[in-house]
């Protein structure tokens, strides 16, 4: 049950504010600064009413340690306004705050980094791949920010209707069958894309060179695969751009 | 020169996108390249760099504070020496330039990560008193800095590009223009298969992305 419904003071600045949110990141406070600004917003109702104590006591905790995924820290920001305009004791509301972090890190990273992102950066990719060209660069833009700007609405009204309620509202019967359903739709996707996407970079090259790439491609996916965690794409890339370069000056 | 200033506008504001405002992913290769071959005026060579990218990308999951390369500005300076080198095997001089900025773009994410730091703990007092004001200068200061560092990995990125054009592209061959391309494109796709699948795990994913990929490989024979 959601806490009985009160004003929402500045719901839009804050999340104007939340599209900066990582702008001060740092290994120590995290998203701490930026969660502090967009809590600032929400706030303002604590000074207007006359105490000034509250209202900077609440800003100096917004601003305390805060690491989550940053389109869903939204739900923090409006959750911890909500209780401090309730008056809930401060050691709760950063109880509350701590509690946040890993179950919006881990939906977050699930459903938007490796989910909602890749499964429509995967089908910008076969658009070009089929001759859309821009038209699939701008399709991405909209359809994938359609999702990124409604989650960020969402993440910061549900904050702010359940308060310290918040729980139940990460339990939401959508939000869970939309994080079950973008693993394996991103993964469809992907797997689609990848031959498109080879067939498209590999047009101009000689039939011979093709033949080679396959070679290529499929010795770096075992050595990446078997050497996971030490080698990553970007040094295998660097060492074997190294090595093409070296055998055309030897064999020019 | 108003078209590099362009460019370096461009990689700035894609660089600024990725980590700090407003990540609304201009900052993915398959966006960047396009957007910077359409300033050069060859938008092939900026959708092929850009989507060459967007494969590598596929291999960083930016979790936590986790370190990675940054590929946005790093694809708008390998467009730009893709496109100098004239000819759709450019690719392969493009990967050069891009992946070693790419690199000292990943670093330059560390370092204003330490500056942040550093001046969170100058203001900390004023923090811990609920001074708005110093709150807000944080921010936007936070915010300077990254644009700052975007600018510079942009015009690090462009300048190695400028480098390529006239050091390397000059002697080089066909056959070796081809090898650097085979190289590159071969390591795209292995980074982002191998990516994909460290997301994807042993579970039910890995079927769907089984299909997709024999799916695909039809797709693109019936083509």
């Amino acid at each position: 049950m959601s806490a009985p419904r009160r004003r929402r003071p500045g719901l839009g600045l804050s999340l104007l504010r939340l599209f900066a949110v990582q702008g001060a990141y740092d290994y120590e406070r995290m998203q701490g600064i930026g969660v502090g600004v967009a809590e600032e917003a929400l706030l303002r109702d604590l000074r207007v009413a006359g105490d000034g104590a509250a209202y900077r006591a609440a800003v100096a905790r917004g601003a305390h340690f805060f690491n989550a995924h940053p389109y869903l820290c939204g739900l923090a920001v409006g959750a911890a306004a909500r209780a401090e305009h309730d008056g809930v004791p401060p050691a709760q509301v950063e109880r509350l705050r701590a509690a946040l972090c890993g179950p919006l890190g881990s939906l977050g990273d699930r459903l938007v980094w490796a989910g909602w992102l890749p499964l429509t950066s995967a089908l910008a990719m076969m658009g070009v791949a089929l001759g859309l060209d821009l038209w699939a660069v701008l399709g991405f833009l909209v359809v994938y920010n359609v999702g990124h700007v409604a989650l960020r609405w969402w993440a910061l009204r549900a904050g702010w209707n359940h308060g310290t309620r918040v729980a139940a509202a990460l339990h939401q019967p959508v939000l869970q069958r939309a994080a079950a359903l973008s693993g394996p739709a991103m993964a469809g996707a992907v797997g689609l894309a990848l031959p498109l996407a080879a067939q498209y970079l590999t047009a101009p090259f000689p039939e011979q060179s093709r033949r080679a790439l396959a070679v290529v491609a499929a010795g770096g996916f075992l050595l990446l695969w078997w050497r996971r965690g030490t080698l990553t794409g970007l040094r295998f890339g660097l060492t074997l751009l190294a090595l093409a370069a070296l055998a055309a000056w030897l064999w020019r | 020169m108003s078209l590099e200033l362009a460019l370096l506008a461009w990689g700035t504001f894609v660089g600024l996108d990725l980590v700090t405002v407003p990540q609304v992913m201009i900052a993915r290769p398959i966006v960047a390249g396009p957007l910077a071959g359409l300033i050069l005026g060859d938008v092939w060579t900026g959708l092929a760099v850009g989507m060459l990218f967007e494969l590598f990308q596929y291999d960083v999951l930016p979790v936590g504070a986790a370190r990675y390369p940054e590929y946005g500005p790093a694809t708008v300076a390998a467009v730009t020496a893709a496109h100098a080198a004239a000819g759709p095997l450019g690719i392969g001089l493009g990967a050069v330039v891009g992946l070693v900025t790419a690199l000292a773009g990943g670093i330059s994410i560390h370092v204003v990560r330490r500056l942040n730091a550093r001046a969170m703990h100058a203001a900390s007092d004023r923090l811990e008193a609920g001074d708005t004001r110093a709150l807000m200068r944080l921010h936007a200061a936070g915010i300077g800095r990254d644009a700052a560092r975007a600018a510079l990995v942009t015009g690090l990125g462009l300048a190695l590009a400028r480098l390529a054009r006239d050091i390397v592209a000059v002697p080089l061959t066909v056959r070796g223009a081809t090898w650097l391309s085979v190289a590159a494109v071969g390591a795209a796709l292995a980074a982002a298969a191998a990516g994909t699948l460290r997301v994807v795990g042993r579970g039910p994913s890995l079927r769907w992305f089984a299909a997709g990929l024999v799916g695909g490989a039809a797709l693109a024979w019936l083509r």
